[in-house]
């Protein structure tokens, strides 16, 4: 696998979509071509925040932040 | 589009809870710009491995809608999504000494995380079949959500929000419809394939297409932010 070819497989990796025996080459690519790769992985994660932040924000009840901090707090005390 | 519009447009209030140190430039960040003198998301989750609560609140009320979002896309279910919501919000507590910035931004650890929850709660409770008749229903009211979702008038959206869906409703409904199954469905290229009952190379290559084009415009984009 070439260096192009492994960024279109990392594409994939990181959205989950790589089959399995994809995979085991990717990884052996991975190891192959190092650092490189892993700051490429790392840029593509950048999709996720894309894709998240390409939905319509959706509003919640206020009520789930309550109980959030509410557990959050209770956990802190000794 | 201008810059300064695009960061006078996406503005918070500014909130000084948390230290404020000078901020990093962010080499592929596509969150919009907060104003000087709020803490980064760094910042909030330095905060956080701190054990500052107030940290918490603050990421909570700057991502909340993301991530519900989000969720929503995965399960389709308000009350559950709710739940998910908070659990989520849990983990990122939970688990924030586990984030490090050496591996990428706030934002993208948390929806990662908020992601794999989804789709795991999506199958553990097995709901699987609901979500898929109400996609299903949802699929035949509006043929291509993602498109139909960038042009409704009532949305208001950041400028930010606006180019990256710009970017990615650029792209021919086939690929939109493969990514959008991958990313949000948690699907595997076979079961694309046999959903939509078309031959698997086809499936990956609309996916390798549509990927490529949406990070070379994510590129574009952080030029213009």
């Amino acid at each position: 696998m070439n260096f192009n070819e492994f960024q279109n497989q990392s594409r994939l990796y990181v959205i989950g979509a790589l089959e399995a025996e994809e995979l085991e080459e990717f990884e052996k690519a991975r190891k192959k071509f190092g650092k490189k790769a892993e700051d490429y992985i790392g840029e593509c994660y950048g999709l996720h925040e894309a894709f998240a932040l390409s939905l319509r924000p959706a509003k919640s009840s206020a009520a789930i932040k309550d109980r959030l901090m509410a557990m959050v707090r209770a956990r802190k005390e000794p | 589009m201008g810059r300064s519009k695009l960061i006078s447009s996406t503005r918070r209030k500014p909130r000084k809870r948390v230290r404020v140190t000078k901020s990093r430039t962010r080499p592929f960040s596509v969150v919009p710009q907060l104003e000087p003198g709020a803490p980064s998301d760094l910042e909030l989750m330095k905060a956080i491995q701190a054990e500052d609560p107030d940290a918490l609140s603050q990421l909570y009320d700057r991502y909340n809608g993301i991530l519900k979002a989000l969720i929503l896309r995965v399960i389709h279910n308000e009350a559950e999504a709710d739940d998910l919501l908070q659990e989520i919000f849990m983990e990122i507590w939970n688990q924030a000494k586990n984030f490090s910035s050496q591996k990428g931004k706030p934002l993208g650890w948390m929806v990662t995380l908020a992601r794999r929850r989804a789709i795991d709660g999506l199958r553990k409770k097995q709901a699987y079949a609901r979500a898929e008749e109400r996609l299903q229903n949802e699929t035949e009211q509006q043929p291509d959500a993602w498109v139909h979702n960038s042009t409704e008038e009532e949305i208001v959206l950041s400028d930010t929000r606006s180019l990256i869906r710009k970017v990615i409703s650029g792209l021919p409904p086939a690929q939109q419809q493969a990514i959008d199954l991958a990313f949000f469905r948690g699907m595997s290229q076979r079961e694309i394939a046999a959903k939509t009952n078309t031959p698997l190379g086809t499936v990956k290559t609309r996916l390798e297409l549509g990927l490529k084009k949406i990070y070379d415009g994510l590129k574009e984009l952080r030029g213009e932010l």
